[in-house]
Parts: structure tokens; sequence; C-alpha cells
């Protein structure tokens, strides 16, 4: 009796974890009138790859949202702001990890403060002040936001990962005669890669997913990424359902690839770095 | 040949002070283990040898060089540590030729050394497999051997043995003591184990609070310890220690009782001095159960407490001047709680020291 | 024993490998801040330039201070964090005990439970958009194949049904962050404690309630200051669902931010509400970031 209760509850779970993100990939591939359509066609009559056809400019039907570009931009700026923070997070995350210094504490806690400045606010001054500079609508813009934002979480993580390898293995490579460089790169560096993959990703999706400051500091397609773009439907005149689902399908995609990639690594850093203060 | 040589060395956190001027010559060739209390120093002393920790005070040479500013790559020493530090993501031929490697030697050279270490270890079987695919005693092995293909100047060993099981551990400790006479290299070892520390050493230097106490072979450091605390940790059980004073020639303890002051020492106490009797439990035995013939008896009516039979012999807990004392008896023989026993010190063999300062009344 | 690389001088390493975190934090947060503070004070408008020098005191916080929309925006921003997060904290300990309990597919479970993590907010609230829509969304139709009802449900037209939906994708998106962070950490509970308990006589609720709970909150304060890093991402929520609408009824702290820098173009007095709204961001990760400290010291005997 108890166990046909936590199945049906397991069940619900999932079926309201799953349903909503499965509808919405479902509908991607149907055709407008079907979703509209009134009473509701459940079982899907007809599959098709012309909504991908439609937003990305092939066949004939075709819509004014330049969804090339905006992948585009969204995969360069997610991975150009991810390569400097993983680099400025790895420096830092090993200064926590292995070296002791004044204020310490109080560093650490002021990066995680600056993180919690909510995007919008931010926005703000970032938008006057990068007028100024001409970075609006650039994407240098964007990537200079975005390495900020990454910078205090990939701390955390890559701390969390550096602490977990012991101190005497870097030592023994030293005494082995390696510098502190060397052992850094040869011993220390191969032990953390997953937990600094997984920063990596983190720091990805935290870019790729990112709208409040996206949608202020992009103008055109210059530099305007996915989650903006996907805004641009609403401006139009009828809602376009299935484009949108299209769409939406393209920005899940790369996430869901990479979270698959690294998600033990992703939970055991968030956990570690917390835990073990 | 190297030997090194400590000099006044110091190692201060802030303004605390782990390690107070140590001074200790350790001669090539020589195994010396530094032993002592968690906290005493020792560890920290071993990774300013190591280069792994900043000497605030003093000198280190290793032969002729002195050493103070090198990292620890150019000290040409090499070190196992107590978790063994192996590199996880490397094979057992990996961790042992990555020195190798690391200093530019050819691939032929590299194999050749790796080859003769893991023989020399009984690892050529492991050679392919990674740490995690190990044993406990397989990955010691490997540290020793990681150690050893190098043919540094020294050893640095920080408790190697402790992360094993006991009767692994007793395995181990031969293999590095016979490691040691194939391999003639200058070895300082810590340990806050006495009994690896009397097993091991050439010499042995008992440290507490950051100062040596005592530098010496087993055998000095067991029969003539230099006072209380080293009489007390070096020996196993401890030595039993009865607090009294010298009156007329005699010790006469706190409860009462007097036994006389072992002829040895008669010329170095004098009347009325404050003085603590320092016996072994081996020294203490039922009359006719002792250890062997006793040249300066003194006889003892006494309650067994408690006795533990370990076969052959059994340790007795009885009391003297009400301090509790251990006993031991010798031979086969089975005491129960409340028997009253004759029980004889072999004084030639006990020590007396100063109650004040705790250092020992004998000559040294 | 220590073994800090410290010594009586100071050890420049961490100096420099900490300075280019430092400087972009500096460069890109701390510094906008300053700005942002400075124009909160001004009477800037975007359509004026010139107004940037128009030093007015605290003219905007008095007028926000006085401001009834201000204030209810504000209210029902804490509200909705209140139930939110309390939501999410609740039924992710219910879903990370669920899962515990499970004994096979636990990975394939947890994987599922990732999939929200991964969606950009501003993708769960088109998916919620979609989902609740009135006319065509799955929900009514299927209310309605259903013959549960026969008219349209107006989810996102009516105010109240609105703020349900919006809290409802909010908890669909964060959920999976407590469940999965309290799912570790029951993962890492030592089994001795609590079969000393159970020997010590408790029943099970008692052990759940002194054993469990108590080594689970260091995970729960974890959870917590991650989400609290980024609670106004729920603004891209509502300004996909719902934009603030219907007529200002679901207008939350940060959108209001937006509408009046970008659309009424006042930025200084954006500013001042953008101010406050960081003010209360920080204090609240603060808050969990001390609770977490405090909470991993008695953590220290168990792990």
């Amino acid at each position: 009796m108890q166990s046909v209760a936590l199945w049906f509850a397991t069940f619900l779970l999932m079926v309201i974890m799953s349903v909503p993100g499965l509808w919405v990939v479902l509908s991607a591939f149907r055709p407008n009138r079907e979703i509209l359509a009134k009473p509701p066609v459940w079982v899907p009559t007809e599959l098709t790859l012309a909504n991908f056809g439609k937003i990305f400019g092939f066949g004939s039907e075709q819509v004014g949202i330049p969804v090339t570009s905006y992948f585009m931009n969204s995969m360069i700026i997610a991975l150009t702001s991810t390569v400097i923070a993983l680099i400025i997070g790895m420096a830092g995350g090993y200064a926590f990890a292995r070296y002791r210094f004044r204020f310490k504490g109080g560093i650490f806690l002021g990066l995680m403060l600056f993180r919690a400045v909510p995007g919008i606010a931010l926005s703000l001054p970032i938008f006057m002040i990068w007028s100024r500079l001409g970075l609006i609508d650039a994407k240098m813009g964007l990537i200079i936001v975005y390495v900020s934002l990454n910078v205090p979480f990939t701390i955390w993580l890559i701390d969390g990962f550096f602490r977990q390898i012991p101190m005497s293995l870097s030592e023994a490579a030293q005494v082995d005669g390696c510098t502190r460089w060397q052992a850094f790169w040869k011993i220390e560096f191969p032990l953390a890669r997953s937990g600094i993959a997984a920063a990596g990703v983190f720091a990805f999706l935290t870019s790729w997913n990112e709208f409040a400051l996206a949608s202020q500091l992009t103008r055109s397609t210059d530099s305007k990424t996915l989650p903006v773009g996907l805004m641009d439907f609403t401006a139009q005149f009828t809602i376009d359902w299935a484009g949108m689902c299209a769409m939406a399908v393209i920005i899940i995609i790369p996430a869901l690839i990479m979270t698959f990639l690294v998600q033990k690594h992703l939970i055991a850093g968030l956990t570690f770095g917390g835990v073990k203060g | 040949m190297a030997g090194i040589t400590l000099a006044g060395v110091e190692k201060h956190y802030g303004r605390m002070r782990v390690v107070h001027g140590i001074d200790l010559d350790i001669a090539h060739e020589e195994f010396v283990v530094l032993v002592g209390p968690s906290g005493c120093g020792k560890s920290t002393t071993l990774r300013m040898i190591a280069g792994l920790e900043e000497i605030t005070g003093g000198e280190i040479r290793i032969g002729e060089r002195v050493v103070n500013d090198l990292p620890p790559r150019k000290r040409n020493i090499s070190m196992v540590f107590q978790n063994y530090a192996l590199y996880p993501h490397m094979n057992v031929r990996d961790n042992l030729g990555f020195g190798l490697k690391i200093a530019g030697q050819p691939q032929a050279v590299i194999a050749e050394r790796v080859r003769e270490a893991a023989e020399i270890l009984g690892l050529s079987e492991l050679l392919d497999r990674t740490p995690a695919e190990l044993s406990g005693g397989q990955r010691q092995r490997v540290a020793m051997g990681r150690a050893i293909v190098r043919h540094p100047d020294a050893f640095l060993f920080d408790e190697p043995l402790s992360n094993l099981d006991a009767k692994l551990r007793g395995q181990m400790r031969a293999e590095i003591k016979k490691l040691h006479q194939k391999v003639k290299t200058t070895v300082v070892y810590v340990t806050h184990d006495q009994i690896e520390a009397m097993t091991l050493a050439d010499r042995i230097v008992v440290m507490r609070d950051g100062y040596i106490e005592q530098v010496g072979t087993p055998m000095e450091v067991f029969n003539h310890p230099a006072n209380t605390f080293v009489a007390t940790f070096i020996g196993s059980p401890p030595m039993n220690l009865l607090p009294g004073r010298i009156e007329g020639g005699q010790v006469r303890l706190a409860g009462g009782e007097a036994v006389p002051v072992p002829a040895r020492l008669a010329a170095r106490v004098a009347e009325g001095l404050e003085v603590v009797l320092g016996i072994r439990p081996d020294d203490i035995s039922p009359v006719g159960h002792g250890l062997g013939e006793v040249a300066e008896p003194a006889d003892i009516t006494l309650t067994v407490s408690i006795a533990e039979p370990l076969g052959m012999e059994s340790l007795i807990y009885t009391t003297i001047a009400g301090q509790e004392v251990q006993a031991k008896l010798y031979g086969p023989r089975i005491v129960g709680p409340g028997e009253v026993l004759p029980f004889r010190l072999a004084l030639e063999r006990a020590h007396l020291f100063d109650a004040e300062t705790g250092d020992t009344l004998e000559a040294r | 024993m220590s073994r800090a690389f410290q010594t009586g001088r100071v050890n420049w390493t961490p100096v420099l490998l900490l300075l280019p975190a430092i400087g972009v934090m500096m460069f890109v947060v701390a510094l906008p801040l300053v700005f942002s503070l400075y124009t909160s004070l001004t009477s800037y408008r975007l359509t004026r330039p010139e107004t940037i020098w128009d030093f007015v005191w605290f003219r905007n916080y008095e007028r926000l201070f006085g401001n009834r929309d201000f204030w209810v925006a504000f209210g029902r921003t804490i509200l909705f964090l209140t139930i939110a997060l309390n939501v999410q904290l609740i039924l992710g300990l219910g879903i990370a005990l669920l899962i515990n309990k499970i004994t096979w597919g636990q990975r394939t479970l947890r994987t599922i439970m990732m999939f929200p993590m991964m969606f950009s907010p501003i993708l769960v609230g088109f998916q919620f958009k979609f989902i609740f829509n009135d006319n065509i969304g799955i929900l009514n139709n299927a209310l309605q194949s259903l013959g549960w009802t026969d008219r349209a449900i107006p989810w996102l037209v009516d105010g109240k049904l609105a703020m349900f939906s919006i809290i409802f994708a909010e908890v669909w998106m964060s959920t999976s962050v407590f469940a999965i962070l309290l799912l570790a950490g029951l993962f890492a509970m030592p089994r001795d404690p609590l079969e000393a308990a159970k020997v010590d006589g408790c029943n099970a609720w008692q052990v759940f309630r002194h054993i469990t709970l108590p080594f689970l909150m260091p995970f729960a304060f974890i959870a917590m200051t991650i989400r609290s890093l980024d609670i106004a991402r729920a603004y891209d929520i509502v300004k996909v669902m719902t934009d603030g609408g219907p007529a200002g009824r679901t207008e939350l702290l940060w959108t209001m931010i937006a509408r009046t820098a970008y659309q009424d173009a006042r930025m200084g007095q954006a500013n001042a509400a953008a101010y406050l709204s960081t003010i209360l961001s920080i204090a609240f990760t603060y808050y969990f970031y001390l609770k977490l400290v405090e909470s991993r010291r008695y953590m220290g005997g168990v792990q």
C-alpha cells in the first residue's frame, strides 16, 4: 500500500517536471494551425520540421526574426565569457583553496554579495556607463558583464574542487622536482579538471540563459542573444506559437547536452564548496 | 655523501612559536627518528628540512649546502607522506618515474630505474595499476619506491605507517628497515609511535613542545632517559613514577614506605632532596617470577588490583604508597584480584629524577 | 598541524591570483553601483542628458516612499519571495525524501530533476505562458476535454490567477535546486546516528525531526544561499508571462524598475528603486550565508 503511494507520488512528480518541457518540444514539430485548433487536437496528425526551417529562413514561409545571428551571438558571447571567467575563477579559486591571507572570509563574502545584485538593478548604471564607452549593442559589452556575473560562483565551485585534492600531492610533486607552477599543471589541474569543466558549464548556462541585462544592453543582430530574440515574437501582431516553440528547442538543446555531460560533478561541487567552509 | 645539520632552527606562525631553536647533526647514512606527541613540532621540523615550510630562524644544511632558501626541488631529497600522496591519475609506473621525468632523464634511464625500484619493493607485477587499485600496504610501497628511484641525498618519512592496521604496520616496519640496509641513505623519520622509533632508529630524537628532550640510540634513551617525560614516553607500558624524598640513604615514598637508593646513584643524592623514583613494570615482579637475576633487590608486599594475563606473562595493576603502579609477572602463573604477594624491585635498573625539574640525577 | 605558507612577511601570490577577480568585480559591479547611487540622488532622465548634474539629494527616495504603487509592488515582491521560497524548500525536501526512498531509478530521477535547472528563466516564462494561455493552453484544453469546466479560465488575465501562475512557474523552475542539494545531503548522511537513534527508541518522526533534519540544514542553507544569489531572475518570468499586467496586478519591484527606467526614462527615480532592491538582495544573501557558516560549525563533528 505504502509503496503504491510512493510510486504514484513519484509518477505525478515526474509528470509535472517533464510534461511542460515535452509539450513545448512536441509543439515545435506541429503546424501552428493544429496548435490553435478548437476543439484541441490531442494526438498530433502531422509532425513537421517546417517551424525550424521557418525560423532559420528556409522554405516558403519565413519569419522576420534572424535566429541564426542570435544563435551565433549567443554562442560567441557565452563561450568567450565562460573561458575568461574560468581563467579568472581558477586563479581566484586556487588562491582561496591553497593560501591563507588576511580578510580571506571577507573577500569571499564580498564576491558573493556582488553576485547577488539583481541583474535589472545592475543594468541601469551599466547601461549609462556602457553608452558612454560605446559598449551598448556590442558583444564585448555583454561579455564583460557576463564575466563578472560568473566569476564569484566559478570561484566558489573551483575552490571546492581544489580543496578536495590533498595538499600533499602538490607537495610531493615539488619534492619530486617540480616548481609550484609545474606541480599545479601536472598534478592539481588534471585532478580538478572535471570539476572545472562543471564550473565552466555552469558559467556557460548562466550566460546562455541571461535575459535582464542582455535585453537592455543589446539592440540589433550585432549582439542580440537568443533569450532576447525570443521576445521578438511577442512584438508581432499575432503570436506564432509554433515558431516560438521551435526557437525554445534551439535554446534548450546546447544547455541540455552540456548539463548531462557534467551533472554529477556539478552537484558534487555545489555541496562540497558549501559544506566544508 | 650527505648528512643533515640543523643549527638553531626556529619556526614561528605569527606570534606562535612551534619550534624553538633546534640543534641536530645527522650523519651520512644514519637513520634518525623524530618522535613525540602530536603538536611537538616534529612534522614541522621535517617539513622545514624538505623545504615545504619556510624557516623562521637558524640554518639547515644538507651535505655542505645551506638550503634555507632553496625550494624543495633543489634540495635533492625525497619524501614519503602520511597519506602516501600518490598521484591518482597516473599508474604505478608513472608515479615511480615522475620525478625522473621532471628532471628530464632519458626514457631508457627512467625505465631502468623504475624496474630496479619495483624489484627492490616487489612491485614489478603492479606497474600498470592505478593507486586506487592497490591495497594500503602496496600504496605504501609505491610511495617508498617513488622516494628511492631518484637516488636522493636523504629520505624523509612523515608518519608513513599511521594509516595502516596494526599487523601491516609491523610488516612495513620490517620492510623499511630492510630497505635502509639495501639502499644506504640518510633517513629522517617522523612518528608518534615509540615502538617504531625503538625498532627503526640508529638514533632517536625525542621532542616535546618544540624542544628536543633527548637524543640518543634507542638503548640509551630507554636505559638512561634524560627526564621524566622521556622516561614515560619511551617504553610500553610506561615507567612507573613514584614521588619521594631522600632520607638517611633511602627514598622515602609519599605513603611512608622506603626503598634504598640505587647504588650507582648513592653519591649523587643529597639528604632531604625531593625526588621521583622511576621504575619500569618489568623491574617490579612477584618473587620468583621476575626477569632474571636481581642485583639490588628490594622486597615489598603488594595487593593485586587487576591482572591481565598475556600468555607467558601477566600485567599486574597494584598500588605502592597510594599510587597506581604496573608490574610484570613472568611465567604462566595466574593471579587474581585481591591476592597479596611478595614483590621484588630490581633497583639497579631504577631511576631517580629531580622532582622539581624532572631531570635525571644520573651522571650524563 | 597548520599548513599555512604564510610567515612573517606578506605572501603576494594569493594577492596576484585574486587581482583579476577583484578587478573585474570592481569595474563591472562596484563602480556602477557607486554611479547608480549618485544617479539616484539626481533627477536624471534619459531624454534630457543634462539633468544628470541636477543633484536633488533624497527627493527620489522621498517620492518613492510616498508612492503607493511602490509599496504595493514592494509588498508583493516580499510576499512572492516568501511564498515561492517556502514552497520550494518544503517541496524540495519532500521530493528529496521521496527519491531517497525509491530503490531503483534514482539516477534517472535525479537527472530529470535537473531539467528545470538548465532552462533559461525566459524559457520557463514562455513555457508557462503557452501552457496557461486561456485560449490554446494545454491546461484549459485538458480541463475542458475532461469536462471539468466549459469556460476558458483566465489564468494570466485575472490578477490573482496570474500571480498564482507566476509563482507556479517560479516554483517549477527552482524547486530542483533544493531537491538536488537536499538529496545530496541525504546521500552523504552517516548511518550510525540514525541507527543509534532507533536503538535509543525514537520513532520515525522523532528520527527525522532530531537527526535527519538538523543534518540537512547546512544543505538547505547552501540551496538558500545559491537561490538568494539570483532571486531577481523572477523578473524574466514575469516579463514574459504578464509584463507586470494586468493593470499592474503582477508588478514586482524588478519590473517596476525596468518600466521606470526604460519606458518612462526616469533614470534617477529608477536608480533609487534599484538601490533598494540591491540592498534587499544583498541582505538576503548575507543572512543565509551567515546561517550557512553557523550551521557548518556543528557539522564539523560529522564530516
